[in-house]
């Protein structure tokens, strides 16, 4: 437990809000920021200087990447929907990373939460799985680059549903013979926050640019 | 260059193969293998001054090979290519996307440039999406494939090159998701991670001096990678019959340097 935890979350979206509202449920100190797109890209940098300004040095970062707002399969898309779905979101976990560096407190963690499609590929959601795996190719980056200034991260990889667009099919983006070990995909107040809560403890530091996978048993690759 | 397969056993005969980056290094390793596996070849590259003299070079030992310019950071040009593919020879079975921006010497996160990041990306992933809705209706009359190139950085990151690293998992997952859109239509797609000594790679030596230590170290066979002998059989392999039943999935070809997968 990470009482009074400095916890920045930058992210959009039910998960997101989700995650918001049970890191403080257990006793975080929050501040979220919603990237705003603009014509030159996603900014982030101003949301979390004010995020910062209410906190102080985040001792946490979760980004919950913004997510396409429909499935389409790659040939149909135009450009522009490719960069939404794949450039975008890739750019802007980039752009977290790099907006939080200075303000980083000793031993922070940053932490991304991207769907398990992020390993195995996505139907509909080619672009936004490919960026997902860049994302987590830049936790493991990101681990190794300032792992000697004491700070660590890792992604959650969770179930499709908690992500992606409900009307998206979604569910069904992990192809496996079974359902969710669990019997269920989780939801992000009672099961994915915990884990973020886990991730920000001292007790944790000594894993980093790792994976962890909370989707309810579905991804058990290694 | 190495005597190709013996009449008969030529896996690619007939074949039509588009090969990006195809003038030097990996694509011209990777192109000369599928030539001489019977593949009509064509490289795609942005310096005709050398891919033409490549492709000479090649037909002169009795292969199928001609060169158009393509950068691949313009879908215009993406699509040229595939054309100019299709009208030379009536299809395209393999694309095989193979070029890249130089990535550069090492580089700390909150030192990237945009100029870096947005040729990484435009070289990388975006060339995949113009090159996918280039060729599909094409690899989908032959029932052909794609062939993208990943990375070990990309699986384990990289404490030198974090855009690099992105770009490539990126391609590693990308390579996944046509695969399952795709296979409805007998589409496959693949992805290889080699090291091979290449042009590029001597300039990241001289950029981080000690990477090819670094690789040599790990890698259980005791040597870097040959473009042609060691790289170019793995991209025949996947354009071919041989590899019918196989999509989405990444081939390490590195001397077992990555044992991670």
């Amino acid at each position: 437990m990470a009482d009074g935890t400095r916890t920045l979350l930058v992210g959009d979206g039910p998960l997101a809000d989700g995650l918001h509202d049970g890191l403080l449920d257990r006793g975080h100190l929050v501040a979220q920021v919603v990237p705003v797109r603009t014509d030159d890209g996603t900014d982030v940098g101003t949301g979390i200087g004010t995020g910062i300004g209410l906190i102080g040095r985040p001792e946490l970062v979760v980004h919950v990447p913004t997510v396409p707002a429909r499935a389409v399969a790659l040939i149909d898309q135009s450009t522009q929907q490719w960069v939404e779905a794949c450039e975008a979101p890739m750019a802007e976990a980039f752009a977290v990373v790099r907006a939080c560096r200075a303000y980083l407190s000793d031993r922070a963690r940053l932490v991304w939460v991207v769907p398990t499609v992020a390993m195995g590929g996505a139907a509909g959601f080619v672009g936004f799985a490919a960026a997902a795996e860049g994302i987590r190719a830049l936790a493991k980056s990101t681990a190794r680059q300032w792992g000697a200034d004491g700070l660590t991260t890792a992604v959650l990889a969770v179930a499709p549903e908690l992500v992606l667009p409900a009307e998206s099919g979604a569910g069904a983006l992990v192809p496996t013979l079974a359902g969710p070990a669990l019997g269920r995909s989780g939801d992000a107040f009672g099961d994915i926050a915990p884990l973020l809560d886990l991730l920000a403890d001292p007790s944790a530091r000594f894993m980093t640019g790792t994976t962890l996978v909370a989707d309810g048993g579905v991804w058990m690759a290694p | 260059m190495s005597p190709g397969p013996a009449s008969g056993s030529r896996l690619l005969e007939g074949r039509v193969v588009l090969v990006t980056g195809g003038a030097s290094g990996l694509g011209l390793g990777m192109a000369t293998a599928m030539a001489a596996h019977g593949a009509a070849v064509v490289l795609a590259c942005r310096r005709p001054e050398i891919g033409e003299p490549a492709a000479a070079v090649l037909r002169e030992a009795g292969h199928d090979v001609r060169c158009v310019r393509c950068d691949v950071t313009s879908a215009d040009d993406i699509g040229a290519s595939v054309e100019a593919t299709v009208t030379a020879h009536g299809r395209l079975d393999c694309m095989v996307h193979n070029a890249i921006a130089p990535t550069g010497g090492p580089t700390r996160i909150q030192d990237v440039s945009q100029d870096h990041w947005d040729a990484m990306v435009a070289t990388t992933i975006r060339a995949t999406f113009d090159g996918a809705r280039a060729a599909h209706p094409h690899l989908r009359d032959s029932g052909g494939s794609m062939i993208l190139m990943t990375s070990a950085a990309g699986m384990e990151g990289s404490t030198h090159l974090p855009v690099y690293a992105m770009v490539k998992a990126a391609q590693r997952t990308l390579a996944k998701g046509l695969a399952a859109e795709w296979g409805a239509d007998s589409i496959r797609v693949n992805c290889i991670a080699p090291v091979a000594d290449t042009a590029a790679m001597q300039r990241a030596y001289m950029e981080n001096p000690d990477l090819r230590e670094r690789l040599l170290e790990r890698t259980p066979l005791g040597r870097i990678g040959n473009p042609l002998d060691d790289v170019g059989p793995v991209a025949v392999f996947l354009a071919s019959d041989m590899a019918r039943f196989i999509t989405g999935q990444t081939l390490c070809v590195d001397g077992g340097g990555f044992l991670g997968l």
